[in-house]
C-alpha cells in the first residue's frame, strides 16, 4: 500500500533505498553533486526540526522564494513534515508581489534563495509583522548579512535541527506518522490571469498525493527514470511531478545549474522526462529552425527533405492510418541521418515522455516535435483540479490535451464552458470563501473557465479562456488565443496579441517580433539595426512578419482573419504586468494599456505615435515614446 | 622566488610608489608622484584624457620603467622587476582594450591564467598524468568558484570571441582574480558597458573587495560609479596628483573641477 501523505512516501523511499540510490542530482561549480535518499530525508529532517526549534507551530506557512534547487524541495517537505504548509513564490517576483503572498498566506519564515531573494525580504519585513526571519540557502554575496539575526544560514538551520534531536529522539518520525491526508500540504498562488490579485489554492496531502498517483498510471515513471526540474515548484505543475511523481516513482530529479544553462545542462544528464511550458517548446523551435536557416544550403535540403518524411509518417500516425513499409523505412532512414543527432543537440536523445501545459501550445509545434522523434505530450489541468487529462501513447491528436486520466469527468456545461470532476482537489481558497464557491458548480463539479469541446473519440479539445472568446457580428466566435498560438510557430514571432470585438468589423494584431531571430536575419540579409526599437520597425521585417501572418490567415476562416497589425517597438513583460509570471497574456490590462493603438488601428492611419509607461526592475517607472506603421494584410 | 624581501619597517602600505616619474621623449606622463595604497578598499585614480592615469598601470606592472623613485609592494621593491615577476608577486590587472585569447573558452582563458601555479614538469604536462592531473584538478576547482563568483555559468564553454563585450570584460577580471591577487589593477572596467552591465561589474568589484578582501586600484571615467563605490580617489592632471581623499572631498576640490572643466577665462 502507498503512503497517504508525502512525508510518508518520502519515509517509504528513505527505508527502501537509503543511501544505495541517487535521488537528487545538481550542478555546481560545473560538476553534478549526488545527493542519496538517506540525505534527501536527513535533509528535510533536520531541517524540519531546526524549523521547530526556531518556534514554527503546527499549522504556520513557510514560503519558499527561488529557483529549482534541492533546498527547495527539503524544505518544502520539511515544513509538512513540522505540520506547517508550505507556499511557494515565483522567483522572479517582484517586492510588491512577495509582500501580498507573504501577508496573505500569514507567513511566519521565508527560505530565499540568495541575496537577490532575501533583499526582497528585507524590503518588505517591516510590512509584515508576523514574519520570524528569512533563511537562504546560497550564501554567496550574504557576508555583509551575518550580524542581521533575521536573516539566517540554511545550513545553520540544519545543524540546529541535528542539535535539537538530541532532545526529541522520536520526535520527527512521530510528526510524520500523525500526518493525515487532509493536512493542507501546500498554499499555490494562481498567477491571476482572471482577476486582479493572485488567489491561494490550497491543496491538502490527498491532493498532492493522487496527483502522483494518477501521473505514474498513465506514464509508468520507474525508479531509473532521470527528471529535469525546471518548471518553477511556486506552480502546482511541478509539485506533482517532480515532488509526487519523484517520491511514487523514486525517480532522480536533476537540477539545472542555472536558468540560462539548463540548455548545456539538460545534454549532459539526457532526462527521460521533461516538461516544459508551452512558450519553452516555442523557443526550443524557433531556435532550431533559426540555426537550420543559417547553415549551407545542401544541410537545409536534408533538414527539409527529412522532414517532409517524417510529416508524412506522423500525420498518418495520428489519424491512426496504416504507414506503407516504404515510408517507414525512409522515416528510418532520416532517424538516423539527422533526427538523433539533431534531439541530441537539444539534449532529448533518451527522452521517453515530454510533457506541455500551460498556454495553449500550436499544433504545428507538437507536429514537429513528434516529427523529430520527440514524444510531447499535451497535458489540461488547474491548480484547482489537478492534472485532468493528457495525451496517451499512440494516440495523439496536435489539436487535443489527450482524453481524461483515471478517475477524471468531463463535461461542456450549456454556456459551453468545461467542467471537470477530478478525484481529489483543491481545499479552496486561502481566506476566500466567496471565491471558492465561485468555482463550483451546484452539482459540485469544477468549473474550468475554458471553453471546449469534447470529440467523438474523447479527446478534449480547449478554444480558449470563456472570457476571452469574442462574439463578432454574424454571432461567430473568434477565439484569441487559437490565432496567437499559431502565429508564434514562426521563429519570428515572440509574442502576439490578437484582438477583436463586436462593432469593430475586422481582428488586428500587435506582434512582439523575436529579437534574436530577426536580428540574426536582418544581419543576414544586409539590414543594419541599432536598437529593439528600430528593429522592429523597419520595412523588411514588416514584411517577414506579414508572410506569417498572411500563412496562418489562410487556414483560417474569413472573419477571423487578421487584417491590419503592427510590429509593437518593444516586448511584452511580466515586470509592467502584461504577461503572468507563467507567460500568459493578461488581456484585459492589455487591452486598456494599448487603446491608443488599437483605435488608430480601426482608422486609416498609417502610423500612430504611442507613449507607454514602462516600469523598470528595480521599480522606477518611465515613459516610452515611439511611432510605430501599421501595416494591412491584402486579400482580407 | 628569488626576490630579496626588504624590511621596511614604518609602512603599512601594501604598494607604495615613491617620487615615480615617467616621460616618453618631451612628454610628461608621470611627475613626482607618490601615493600609498592600503590592506583593503577600494582605491580610483580619475584625471582626464592624457592625465597618465593608465601609465601608473603600466609603471606598477613593469611594462614601463620609472627614471626616478621606487615602487614598494607587500615590503618588496618591485621598481626593476619583470612583468612576469611582478605578476607572480600578486599583482593582477585588466586591460582597458580587452586582452583575452579569443580562441579559448573561458574555462581555459582562466586556467590559463594559473598556469604559473601549477607545480609540474613539461614531460607530466606533456603526457597528462602524475601531478599534471590532479593540479588539474585543484585549479579548475578555483576557476569554477571564481566562474560561481562572477555568474558566468552560462558561458563557461562558450569560445570568448564569441561572447559579448561587456562579458568579456567579466572573463578579463575573472582571470585576474585566478591569479589569486594581492592586489587587483582595474583599467577602466566599465569602458564601453551598457547601463545593466556598469551595475553588475559595479557590484562585482564591491564583492571583491568586501567578500574575498583583495584590495582594487582602479582607473575609471564613469565618475559616478567611481564616487559611488571608492574608498579613496586620487585625481591627476599631467602626471601630477592635484588631490586625494575621500570622494565627497574629491566632487567638490576646486582644483579637480578645474582640470576637468578648464579655467575660466
Amino acid at each position: 500500500m502507498f503512503s497517504d501523505t508525502l512525508p510518508k512516501l518520502l519515509l517509504e523511499k528513505y527505508q527502501e533505498y537509503g543511501d544505495k540510490k541517487v535521488a537528487m542530482r545538481r550542478k555546481d561549480y560545473g560538476i553534478w553533486i549526488e545527493y542519496t535518499w538517506k540525505d534527501y530525508y536527513e535533509y528535510t529532517k533536520y531541517f524540519s526540526l531546526g524549523l521547530i526549534k526556531m518556534g514554527l507551530a503546527v499549522g504556520d506557512k513557510v514560503a519558499i522564494l527561488g529557483e529549482n534547487d534541492p533546498e527547495w524541495y527539503w524544505s518544502a517537505l520539511a515544513a509538512q513534515c513540522a505540520k506547517a504548509t508550505c507556499v511557494g513564490v515565483f522567483a522572479d517576483s517582484t517586492p510588491p508581489e512577495v509582500e501580498y503572498i507573504v501577508r496573505n498566506s500569514d507567513t511566519v519564515f521565508v527560505v530565499a534563495e540568495d541575496q537577490e531573494q532575501v533583499d526582497k525580504i528585507l524590503e518588505i519585513k517591516d510590512a509584515v509583522s508576523r514574519l520570524k526571519g528569512v533563511i537562504y540557502w546560497d550564501p554567496k554575496g550574504m557576508y555583509s548579512y551575518q550580524k542581521d539575526p533575521f536573516v539566517i544560514d540554511f545550513y545553520h538551520v540544519v545543524a540546529l535541527g541535528r542539535e535539537y534531536e538530541k532532545e526529541c529522539r522520536g520526535f520527527f518520525e512521530k510528526n510524520i506518522e500523525e500526518g493525515s491526508p487532509d493536512d493542507i500540504g501546500v498554499i499555490c498562488y494562481t498567477s491571476g490571469t482572471t482577476g486582479s490579485k493572485p488567489k491561494g489554492a490550497m491543496g491538502s496531502q490527498k491532493y498532492l498525493v493522487a496527483a502522483g498517483e494518477s501521473w505514474c498510471a498513465v506514464d509508468d515513471w520507474s525508479s531509473k527514470d532521470d527528471y529535469l526540474s525546471y518548471l518553477s515548484p511556486a506552480w502546482a505543475t511541478e509539485w506533482e511531478l517532480g515532488l509526487s511523481s519523484g517520491l511514487r516513482s523514486g525517480a532522480t530529479v536533476c537540477f539545472p545549474e542555472k536558468p540560462e544553462t539548463v540548455q548545456t545542462d539538460i545534454r549532459e544528464i539526457g532526462p527521460k522526462v521533461v516538461f516544459y511550458s508551452a512558450r519553452m517548446w516555442e523557443s526550443l523551435n524557433s531556435t532550431i529552425h533559426a540555426r537550420i536557416a543559417n547553415t549551407i544550403a545542401p544541410f537545409r535540403s536534408i533538414f527539409h527533405i527529412c522532414l517532409r518524411i517524417a510529416f508524412k509518417v506522423i500525420d498518418a500516425q495520428f489519424q491512426k492510418k496504416p504507414v506503407g513499409i516504404l515510408w517507414r523505412g525512409l522515416y528510418k532512414m532520416s532517424d538516423l541521418v539527422l533526427f538523433r543527432y539533431l534531439r541530441d543537440r537539444i539534449g532529448l536523445s533518451n527522452i521517453k515522455w515530454a510533457y506541455t501545459a500551460g498556454a495553449g501550445i500550436s499544433p504545428d509545434i507538437l507536429r514537429f516535435f513528434h516529427a523529430i522523434g520527440v514524444n510531447l505530450k499535451q497535458i489540461y489541468g488547474l491548480t484547482e483540479a489537478l492534472m485532468n487529462s493528457v495525451h496517451r501513447d499512440g494516440d495523439i491528436k496536435p489539436e487535443s490535451c489527450g482524453i481524461a486520466l483515471p478517475g477524471n469527468e468531463f463535461k461542456i456545461s450549456g454556456t459551453g464552458e468545461l467542467l471537470v470532476k477530478p478525484p481529489a482537489c483543491f481545499s479552496g481558497y486561502y481566506k476566500d470563501p466567496e471565491n471558492t464557491k465561485k468555482q463550483f458548480d451546484d452539482e459540485g463539479w469544477i468549473k474550468t473557465g475554458d471553453a471546449a469541446y469534447i470529440t467523438s473519440d474523447k479527446h478534449v479539445v480547449i478554444l480558449g479562456r470563456m472570457k476571452e472568446l469574442v462574439d463578432l457580428e454574424d454571432g461567430n466566435r473568434f477565439s484569441p488565443e487559437f490565432l496567437e498560438t499559431r502565429l508564434r510557430f514562426s521563429p519570428y514571432i515572440k509574442d502576439i496579441m490578437a484582438f477583436g470585438e463586436k462593432g469593430r468589423g475586422f481582428v488586428i494584431g500587435i506582434v512582439v517580433i523575436d529579437y534574436d531571430n530577426v536580428g540574426k536575419w536582418a544581419e543576414d540579409n544586409g539590414i543594419n539595426y541599432t536598437t529593439f526599437v528600430d528593429l522592429s520597425q523597419k520595412a523588411q521585417v514588416s514584411d517577414l512578419v506579414l508572410k506569417e501572418v498572411a500563412r496562418v490567415n489562410s487556414v483560417l476562416p474569413d472573419w477571423s482573419r487578421i487584417k491590419r497589425y503592427v510590429v509593437l517597438h518593444k516586448e511584452f513583460d511580466a515586470d509592467e504586468a502584461e504577461l503572468t509570471r507563467t507567460r500568459k497574456l493578461r488581456r484585459a490590462f492589455m487591452v486598456q494599456k494599448y487603446h491608443d493603438l488599437i483605435d488608430a488601428m480601426y482608422t486609416d492611419a498609417e502610423e500612430v505615435a504611442v507613449e507607454v509607461p514602462v516600469t523598470y526592475r528595480d521599480g522606477r517607472k518611465g515613459l516610452s515614446k515611439s511611432v510605430i506603421k501599421i501595416r494591412e494584410v491584402s486579400g482580407v | 622566488m628569488g626576490v630579496k624581501r626588504q624590511t621596511d619597517k614604518g609602512s603599512e602600505a601594501l604598494l607604495r610608489l615613491e617620487d615615480i616619474s615617467l616621460s616618453f621623449g618631451g612628454v610628461t606622463a608621470l611627475k613626482d608622484l607618490s601615493l600609498e595604497i592600503g590592506g583593503q578598499g577600494i582605491f580610483a585614480v580619475i584625471g582626464p584624457n592624457g592625465a597618465g592615469k593608465t601609465s601608473i598601470f603600466n609603471v606598477i606592472n613593469g611594462f614601463y620603467r620609472s627614471w626616478k623613485g621606487r615602487i614598494l609592494f607587500d615590503g618588496v621593491d618591485i621598481t626593476q622587476l619583470k612583468s612576469a615577476k611582478i605578476a607572480r608577486l600578486g599583482v593582477a590587472r585588466t586591460f582597458q582594450n580587452i586582452e583575452l585569447y579569443t580562441g579559448l573558452t573561458t574555462v581555459e582563458n582562466l586556467m590559463a591564467a594559473r598556469h604559473m601555479l601549477f607545480k609540474d614538469t613539461i614531460l607530466e604536462g606533456a603526457f597528462y598524468f602524475g601531478r599534471t592531473l590532479k593540479q588539474e584538478v585543484i585549479h579548475r576547482k578555483v576557476v569554477e568558484e571564481i566562474i560561481d563568483f562572477l555568474e558566468m555559468e552560462d558561458i563557461r564553454k562558450v569560445e570568448v570571441g564569441l561572447i559579448p563585450y561587456g562579458l568579456r570584460k567579466r572573463v578579463e577580471l575573472g582571470r585576474a582574480l585566478a591569479m589569486e591577487p594581492k592586489l587587483l589593477l582595474l583599467d577602466e572596467p566599465m569602458a564601453g558597458m551598457n547601463m545593466e552591465e556598469k551595475e553588475d561589474m559595479a557590484r562585482f568589484v564591491v564583492d571583491i573587495s568586501e567578500e574575498k578582501k583583495i584590495p582594487v586600484l582602479l582607473v575609471e571615467h564613469e565618475m559616478d560609479v567611481v564616487m559611488d563605490i571608492a574608498d579613496r580617489v586620487i585625481a591627476l592632471d599631467f602626471g601630477r596628483k592635484i588631490a586625494e581623499g575621500p570622494p565627497e572631498k574629491i566632487k567638490t576640490n576646486e582644483e579637480v573641477i578645474k582640470a576637468y572643466l578648464g579655467d575660466e577665462l
